[in-house]
Order: C-alpha cells, then structure tokens, then sequence
C-alpha cells in the first residue's frame, strides 16, 4: 500500500549526507524487484527489467535526504550548537522538538515571552541564536551522548488530517520514493532505471553522479512542492492546490523544463483522466536542476506532490494527489520510454 | 516514580478554562488522597487535621490558548489568544480544535522557497491561520467562534530526568501537590487541615485564585507555579537553577512568615531549595490570594522551568519533588501555628 510505504519512509531519519536508513529500507525492497547499485556518493540506482527495451532509456528519480539539523558543538552549560541542514526558517524550530539519530530527544531552548521587550518579541531570532536543550547538566555530559557531525530532524510523526490529508515530516521527497518503490513492484514494459538520491537539499548533489551513472537521455523527477493555497492567498501567488492533482513545472530555480514534455504531461493527464495542475510559480528548485544538464543533456520532466509547509515540522499533502502523481509518473514513463514524445520538437 | 506518570498524562491534556481535560485528570488522582469536590472551574481537595485551621496549597491548572474567531475560506481558522502566547513560536505547531468533536489543526507557515530576503517580522495572533484540513463547510459545521484550542505536543523524557512537554507551567506544580498529598495522606494525623486547588485562568489574570480563595477562607497559603529556569540568553541571576530545588519566593508582596518558615524546614530537613527574589508583584496566584478577604498570609514555591509558555518547556522532575518534600514538611510542621523550626 502506498500509504504504509510513505508512512514508513516517512518515520525515517534522513537528513542530507546520512541518508543509510533510508537507502537500506528502499534496497531491502526495491532487492525484490531489480538490480541495486550504491555509487559513491550514497545514491541508489535500481535497474529494472521490463518486456521490452526502451527507445529512450528513461530514470525515474526521487530524493532520499531530508533538511534537517548536523550539530557543530557542545556549549558549557551542555547545549547543543548546531547548523541547518537545507533551508529552514528559524520561525519553524523556535522551541520545536528534535531528535537525534541515537534518539536522544531535545527542544530548541526559547526565550521565555515574559522576559523581552516588544520589539524584541516582534522579532524572530537568528537560526546561530538558538541552542539545542538535550537535558545535560553539563558538556561532559552531553558529550557522552553527542559528537560534532551527528544529525537531528524535527520530532514529529505522520498522521491522517482534515479530509483525505496527511501531515508529517520528509514528505519532500519520501512521497516520490514511496511512488517509485510502489510503481517498481509491477513489471514495466520497458526496462526503467529508478534513482533514490542523496543530497538534493544542499545542492541537488546526488542527482548530479546518479544522472552521470544512469546516463538515461530522459528523465522524470517525482518531488513534492511548495502550494500556498491558503486563505487570503492570491490565486496568482498560490503556486499550486492541494487536491488539485500532480503539480507539472514549466520552470523553477534551478530549470527551464523541456516545454514538449511539460506540455506533452498535460495532455496526458488530460487523456487518462488524471488530476494535474501547472506549477504556476517559479520558486524552489529540485534534482532536474542537475539532471537535465548531466552529460549530453537528459531531457526532463518533474511531476510533484503539492505540499503545504515544506521543510518544516508537518508538511500537508493530500493522498489523492501522491496517487495522481503515481498514476501520472506510470503514464507518462510508458510514453517517454516508447519514443512516442520524441516526435515533438524541443 | 509517580511525579512522571502524573505529568506524562497530565501535561498532553487540555486545560484552557472550559474545557476538563486536565482537571478530570487531576481529579480521578487528587481523590485517592483527599475529600475532592469542583466548584467554578476550579478543583479542590481536603485533608482533615487535628484543628480547624486551615493550610492551602495553590497550583493553577489552566494553560495558555487560544479561541476560535472565524472559519474561513478553505477551512482555515483564525484565533484569538487566551493568555501570554509568544507568537513567534506559532508556524508549524499543531493544535487541537475542540469543536463539536476535537479537531486537529496545524499553524500555517512560509515555506522558506516563498520568502522574501530579511523576512523576520513576527505577526499578530489576528494575521495567522490554522489549517484543518477540511473544506470550509465541513470546519464549519465542526468548528464554532468561542471553540477552545489547546496547543498539542506529546511529553518525552531528556536525559537524566530532564521532562519536556506542553503545559508542565503548570502542570509541574499540580504534579508537586499531588505528591504532597500523596504524602499527607500517609500520615495517621495532620497537626492542621490541608486545602489543595488546583485553580483555573491564572493564565487570564489569576481569576480563578481570587474566587476560590474566598470561597475557602483559609488561614494560610503557599502559591506553587513556575519560574524562570537557567536557559541560554537569560542572566544566570534573574533565574533558578533546574535541579536546584524548589524557588522560595522572596517578595514584599509575600508574607515573610510563610517563606522564612518554608526556608528553615527546607535547611532542617535538607530540602534542596533556591531563593527568588521579587521587588513586587510575583505575577503568580500569590498576588491575589494574599489580598483576599481580609488578607491571607500567602508563600510562593516555584519549580525553575525552560522556555515557558512554549511547548518546549523544560524541567527536572528532582525539583517537583522536592518542592513536594518541603510541601509536606511545611504542613506536617503546623505552618504559621506550629512550633518553632530548628536550624
């Protein structure tokens, strides 16, 4: 079931460049299906036999790491000092429970309201300002629990919301490897290379050797994006809708997507009456940035999630788009792998 | 140990004024020590001494909040604040709603993709949204204006005993005195009768002491609630070390008798303990109890704590337990009535 694997992947720990628990739980699967291969950066490449070859040797990717916190040092009262991993906004782990990979708990420690002026309780501190309370009494203390380089994520699990909703930790990107690995278990009809990648958050890095080593000449990137569709938000400025279906980008920060498959992707959606939406605000960036520029060029298509509150504690998306991002990914490698969006021009 | 097991269950539960959570909670424990009835909004327990006269120990049982003021457009809610909320903590925090049935809601943030550079301006209560998940219509036939909503973090241990959770200001001190009671109740006889409350909207203004005080006319009183522990970013001089012991409030506000009667049991009987010094008012309950009726004589005992009015709050159980010793001690010894202390 789609949902216990995403529920599963997203109870694991991952932050950027300690994505092992990750890795082994997608290996201990994808094993079943096809051939698994580590390279050396971490990423993990599941080469998948299919009926037939493919005209257009296609790798379906999703990201394997998660943002998150890598801790820097020990204070001598026996807090945690620690730098971001990734891009999280201080406003997100004021206060905020974490949770070490030795599973020591500890709160990002806050000033209590009481005790500041108006304008400094106006202003959100410095992500360098905050420390992390694991209960030491002291350095020695902590030190016997915690090394400089040790990793934390957000304590917070994954639970049903609202209506036909999920909020959790790492749905960015354990949703598109949870559809990977669903999708993996039905044999293809042409050989596909699935990529699970390290690093996307701080640089869309794994993509960059996985895309070398797959050396596919097409490539769909399954993510999970940013919707602002929130109250008083303008239409214009909410990127894109939870329960609107696969999010389809012609453009982020990181690629100018190959309009005849952007446009090729709609149609589809269209075609086999499958929820999609356009993508309709250039923000955020994801492993196509790396992707598309890999080689000789890979031409590239990203079908997301649309997820409200990314990087922060509790993403929301909505099950019926993580299956229509399945449903969408399963279509449109069928055709791309065929050659049959060969044909239209570039 | 105990102190745990009543915080782990009574630090998730709700105790915005209205709603019972923590209040059935404390009550269903309170009653396996002491005679316990509720009168408005508020618990109360008795022991029964040798004499009439009568000791209160105070802890409130409310917590910060919010109401519901509007559902709006796509099932968002918007909220005002019920007690001292620090609104830069909001973004991400999940809540509960609770509505025609308990609704779970999530504070809307800005993901980092959309933000401007320099974006550090902390907004009102009035500008944020709780997501719910629902359409409009669905919150709206589950949500109402006036819903209360409580903030929602399940406790965990740090090391050692280091507690973390929601609430522990002040559900530390309701833990304090239900071990006090605990204690009490052991005992053949009391030299006096001993009143626990556990009082509502202190959060709102200490509301709730200054009605039920009057109500119990006692003799004597200790306020138990929560301080400023040692924390990054504040003087080591304006807070209470955690593991230190229970904080002896100082204050002109507080009667000088109760506290150097709490500090001589603690030194006789060598409860860890700590002074805190206030130049006037506590802000606790120990303001208005003092000034209730005809006035009663009021000590205040303070459990240090981390990061209050968060749900990251921080606290050594060693320290509920001992201000639950010295709880115990100060009214195994007769308070104000008893004999002189040793030391």
């Amino acid at each position: 079931m789609l949902t216990e694997t995403l529920q599963d992947l997203c109870q694991l720990p991952g932050v950027s460049g300690h994505e092992e628990k990750v890795r082994e739980y997608i290996r201990l699967r994808a094993g079943k299906y096809g051939d698994c291969q580590t390279d050396r950066l971490g990423n993990l490449l599941v080469y998948r036999k299919g009926k037939k070859r493919p005209a257009v040797p296609l790798m379906l990717d999703a990201h394997m790491d998660e943002v998150g916190f890598i801790i820097t040092g020990v204070t001598e009262e026996g807090y945690l000092r620690f730098a971001p991993v990734g891009g999280i906004d201080p406003a997100v782990v004021i206060a905020r429970r974490v949770v070490l990979e030795n599973g020591i708990k500890g709160v990002l420690a806050s000033k209590p309201v009481h005790m500041m002026a108006a304008a400094e309780r106006a202003k959100m501190p410095e992500m360098e300002d905050f420390l992390i309370d694991i209960g030491a009494a002291d350095r020695a203390e902590a030190e016997k629990y915690v090394r400089p380089g040790d990793t934390a994520v957000f304590d917070s699990g994954y639970e049903p919301f609202g209506d036909g909703l999920i909020r959790a930790r790492a749905i960015d990107d354990r949703a598109g490897c949870a559809v990977l690995l669903e999708m993996m278990e039905e044999e293809p009809e042409y050989d596909m290379i699935y990529t699970f990648t390290v690093q996307e958050e701080v640089g869309l890095r794994g993509a960059k050797t996985a895309a070398f080593g797959a050396a596919p000449a097409a490539a769909i990137v399954l993510e999970a994006t940013t919707a602002a569709d929130l109250c008083g938000v303008p239409e214009e400025s909410r990127v894109c809708k939870v329960g609107g279906g696969a999010a389809l980008s012609f453009m982020d920060r990181s690629t100018l997507y190959d309009p005849a498959y952007y446009k090729a992707a709609l149609a589809l959606g269209n075609e086999k009456g499958i929820a999609c939406q356009s993508k309709t605000v250039v923000a955020g960036g994801n492993n196509a940035g790396a992707i598309h520029k890999s080689g000789k060029g890979i031409r590239t298509l990203s079908v997301s999630v649309p997820c409200r509150y990314l990087h922060s504690p509790y993403c929301v998306a909505a099950l019926s788009d993580i299956q229509a991002v399945a449903a969408l990914a399963k279509e449109a490698a069928l055709r791309i792998a065929s050659g049959a969006w060969e044909a239209a021009e570039r | 140990m105990k102190i745990k097991d009543w915080l782990m269950e009574l630090s998730p539960t709700a105790g915005i004024s209205g709603l019972t959570g923590a209040l059935d909670t404390a009550q269903r424990e309170l009653s396996r020590f002491a005679a316990v009835t509720r009168e408005n909004g508020s618990l109360i327990g008795r022991i029964k001494g040798e004499s009439d006269y009568t000791i209160l120990f105070d802890a409130h049982i409310d917590e910060i909040g919010m109401l519901v003021t509007a559902v709006e457009e796509g099932g968002f809610v918007r909220a005002a604040k019920a007690g001292g909320i620090d609104f830069r903590t909001l973004a991400a925090q999940p809540v509960t709603i609770w509505g025609k049935k308990p609704v779970p809601g999530l504070f809307a943030s800005t993901p980092p993709h959309l933000q401007k550079d320099g974006e550090s301006e902390v907004s009102d209560i009035s500008a944020r949204l709780i997501d719910t998940g629902l359409s409009a219509a669905e919150a709206g036939a589950l949500i109402s204006p006036g819903d209360r909503i409580t903030f929602r973090q399940e406790p965990a241990m740090l090391l050692g005993d280091a507690f973390t959770g929601k609430s522990l200001d002040n559900r530390a001190g309701v833990a304090a005195l239900l071990e006090t009671a605990r204690l009490l109740s052991a005992q053949k006889k009391l030299p006096c009768g001993v009143t626990f409350l556990f009082s509502d909207q202190e959060e709102l203004g200490c509301r709730g002491a200054e009605t039920a005080a009057f109500a119990l006319q006692p003799d004597e009183a200790v306020a138990v609630d929560v301080s400023f522990g040692d924390s990054p970013g504040l003087p080591a001089h304006k807070t209470g070390k955690l593991g230190g012991g229970g904080m002896i409030g100082i204050s002109p506000t507080l009667s000088r008798a109760v506290t150097q009667r709490l500090t001589a049991l603690a030194k006789e009987q060598d409860i860890p303990n700590q002074p805190e010094v206030m130049g006037g008012a506590t802000s606790t309950n120990a303001d208005v109890i003092a000034l209730t009726g005809a006035g009663i004589p009021c000590g205040l005992l303070s459990i240090p704590l981390r990061s209050m009015h968060t749900t990251a709050e921080v606290i050594r159980l060693c320290d509920v337990d001992s201000a639950a010793r010295l709880l115990t001690a100060y009214a195994l010894s007769g308070g104000l009535k008893g004999g002189s202390v040793k030391c």
